[in-house]
């Protein structure tokens, strides 16, 4: 897979080559399509397990996702998107929208599923796991370097919050009685988290901007 | 609400791409992003500063099933032997014509109608091929008795996404299809005398016609690139 911890740039130096499979597969091109999924599945595994944590789930997802890809690929418009981020957003919709579903039917959980021949860990273990926490993440997405800055204006609550609910999908609820505190607070951390993110992020691409021009 | 309120959307849309936007105001933000441009250059900003973060995530390779499933559901047909010919090759898509008898006397009388058709033109019925790509619906197309003139029209006017064209090929009983150029979704295409091929009405050189789904100004290759969603057999 393209996309490792280490290796952010790889998210725009693919991006051409993902464009082209992808507009290929939109004209029938089942070799591209083969080709895109092999280059991108890895990657949407993983932030759609990361919100699904039920491993069958996920991988019905995954298999949906790509389906619905196959055939609504043609919308991609390389003008406006990079690949990669239009096929995670997809992917991340997706799951989310499955949270949804599980939420009215809250007897999905595979820890109460009777089926001893596999080999999906059962709830509590995968909880138990050492995958990295959120907060963890967002340290680690903080390599890009104005993201990292970006992340440092933020308060350790606001980071949190913004974590928990990006990266596992958790509701405004659900981070509210993940970190203990009132559902308003949380709501305006989230809130403000993502404004500042969003003015920090916009001045550090003018001062890029305006440093590429002075140099 | 009023969604063109930069700041209303903005503030929406961050909430959409956080993920923190759920259940029924979800659902109503997915049905409005249709309908406003606004919400979605605000989606499409909030994607691109967002989703980046998920690259710090470690790939997990799905298992193969995951694929397998893939290439079952969209391509079922994909087992069969029949899969190994190019598609013009495998008559058994167009068979289904051989119940088109009726349409074709009603396409015969539309075609009829037209001024431009002097001679009793051969008429091929073009139908679905029930590719997952395929708009509903059949071509008529029609070669004067000289085979010096050819005109195709929906039966039905075709509902094409905006950026694809249709385009017609000439399919031979041996080798690669040969392009008769871009048709009309909605109306009458008059094929233009210098596209048609010699003696296109030899069945040596012609045993059917085939209409495939391209990028605009037609297929870039020469060869169709796009699915093929209407099909008929040229019975002479």
């Amino acid at each position: 897979m393209a996309f490792t911890h280490t290796d952010r740039s790889a998210w725009a130096a693919r991006s051409h080559e993902l464009a082209q499979l992808m507009s290929r597969s939109a004209l029938g091109d089942r070799s591209a399509f083969a080709r895109l999924y092999d280059l991108t599945s890895g990657h949407l595994f993983a932030v759609v397990l990361r919100i699904q944590r039920d491993r069958a789930l996920a991988e019905d997802l995954l298999q949906e996702v790509y389906v619905n890809l196959w055939r609504a690929v043609g919308s991609f418009d390389a003008a406006q998107s990079q690949p990669m981020t239009w096929l995670t957003s997809v992917a991340r919709n997706k799951a989310i929208d499955s949270l949804r579903r599980a939420q009215s039917q809250p007897v999905m959980q595979s820890v109460h599923r009777e089926d001893d021949d596999d080999d999906r860990p059962d709830l509590d273990q995968q909880l138990a796991d050492d995958t990295p926490g959120p907060a963890d993440l967002l340290s680690q997405a903080g390599d890009a370097r104005r993201l990292d800055a970006c992340m440092k204006s933020l308060t350790a609550p606001q980071r949190q919050s913004v974590a928990l609910a990006f990266f596992d999908g958790l509701s405004h609820a659900e981070v509210a009685s993940h970190l203990q505190q009132p559902l308003g607070t949380v709501k305006s951390w989230v809130r403000r988290a993502l404004l500042s993110l969003k003015d920090c992020l916009e001045r550090a691409a003018q001062r890029d901007a305006v440093g590429a021009l002075e140099r | 609400m009023d969604y063109a309120n930069p700041q209303l959307a903005d503030a929406l849309a961050s909430q959409y791409v956080a993920g923190t936007l759920r259940g029924r105001a979800r659902r109503r933000f997915e049905a409005l992003l249709g309908a406003h441009a606004t919400l979605r250059a605000a989606v499409r900003r909030w994607q691109d500063r967002l989703i980046p973060l998920t690259a710090v995530l470690a790939p997990q390779t799905p298992p193969l099933r995951v694929w397998q499933s893939v290439e079952r559901t969209l391509w079922p047909q994909l087992a069969a032997p029949a899969a190994m010919q190019p598609w013009w090759q495998r008559l058994v898509v167009w068979r289904a014509a051989s119940g088109a008898a009726s349409m074709a006397a009603f396409a015969l009388a539309v075609l009829l109608a037209l001024p431009t058709v002097q001679a009793p033109p051969i008429v091929v019925v073009l139908q679905g091929t029930g590719d997952a790509a395929q708009p509903p619906g059949s071509f008529v197309a029609s070669f004067s008795a000289d085979g010096r003139a050819l005109v195709t029209r929906p039966l039905t006017p075709v509902a094409l996404e905006s950026n694809r064209v249709l385009e017609l090929w000439a399919v031979p009983p041996q080798g690669a299809p040969r392009s008769l150029g871009v048709i009309s979704t909605n109306g009458v295409t008059v094929v233009p005398r210098d596209k048609l091929p010699q003696q296109v009405l030899d069945a040596a050189r012609t045993s059917a016609l085939a209409v495939s789904v391209e990028p605009p100004g037609g297929s870039p290759t020469g060869a169709p690139t796009g699915p093929v969603v209407y099909a008929g057999k040229l019975t002479l």
